[in-house]
């Protein structure tokens, strides 16, 4: 069974994780990076500018620091194939349907 | 005439040619930079190692509410509003980005990206001039590209109410 302990150390670990792969990403282009990751422009200055020690700060604790960016129950059903089944639309386009709504909800990352 | 900066030029030359890489026609490039056409055209040929295709873009507003195009479409055009609400950036980048983006998506689900850079352009000069438009869903509440003054209440998108026969012919890269 997992202590406290370790489940911490695995939440640090997704942190940092993310923290990194955030960076990665807007490095490499930050427009793209920001709907890649669905936040804000303000959130990705303060991501992007964070030093290696601010880094391990920012990730250590007992919290997630990302959220579930749809909790569009339409897009889950969609990616993972429960609900109901159109007749003749399986396999892929169910697949590019969720990526339409994702991409269509900015609401958030406009507000924020 | 005023004398032409070399800082523009390099970076309209740079832009051009991430259009080209993406298979842009010459259209988009002409109309997109400011590079007089022979140099365009050089250019072209030097990136491609041919000659671009000659004649007029064919393209009108139809292709992009058959059913097939539409998902292309929407799928783009999704991320283009995207992109362009949440970073201030030039229309031709976004388009650019947004185009990498999209392409990388249908990647991911196996589909091979069926509209080009030009189409995915003049896709966003038709919405400017506005001939076409993103329309709710009213089942999914996703956003579809639709001819702007269509009677939009009540439209159900291709995904929710997909045609009779689409989707049938399963060839490889296609939505089904």
């Amino acid at each position: 069974m997992k202590n406290d302990q370790s489940l911490m150390n695995e939440i640090r670990e997704a942190n940092l994780s993310y923290l990194i792969l955030a960076q990665a990403l807007l490095r490499a282009d930050r427009p793209q990076a920001i709907f890649q990751l669905g936040v804000s422009e303000r959130t990705a200055d303060l991501i992007g500018a964070l030093t290696p020690m601010q880094l391990l700060k920012v990730a250590a604790g007992n919290m997630l620091i990302c959220r579930m960016r749809f909790d569009d129950e339409m897009v889950w059903s969609l990616l993972t194939d429960n609900g109901v089944r159109p007749d003749h639309v399986d396999g892929n386009a169910r697949r590019l349907h969720a990526s339409i709504l994702m991409a269509g909800q900015y609401a958030q990352s406009v507000q924020a | 005439m005023k004398s032409r900066s070399l800082v523009n030029d390099s970076a309209q030359l740079q832009r051009a040619i991430r259009l080209i890489h993406l298979g842009a026609r010459l259209q988009v490039l002409q109309s997109e930079t400011d590079l007089p056409h022979e140099r365009l055209l050089r250019l072209y040929k030097e990136v491609t190692g041919k000659s671009p295709a000659k004649g007029q873009l064919p393209f009108s507003t139809d292709w992009f509410v058959s059913w097939q195009p539409n998902i292309h479409a929407s799928l783009f055009l999704n991320i283009y509003e995207y992109m362009n609400k949440t970073s201030d950036i030039d229309s031709v980048d976004a388009i650019v980005k947004a185009y990498q983006l999209y392409a990388r998506e249908l990647a991911a689900s196996g589909v091979e990206p069926l509209m080009s850079i030009t189409r995915a352009w003049r896709l966003v000069r038709f919405v400017d001039s506005n001939m076409l438009c993103l329309t709710p869903c009213s089942r999914c509440g996703g956003r579809f590209v639709n001819h702007t003054f269509e009677l939009t209440r009540g439209y159900v998108c291709g995904l929710c109410a997909p045609p009779a026969r689409a989707g049938k012919a399963k060839r490889e890269g296609m939505i089904h």
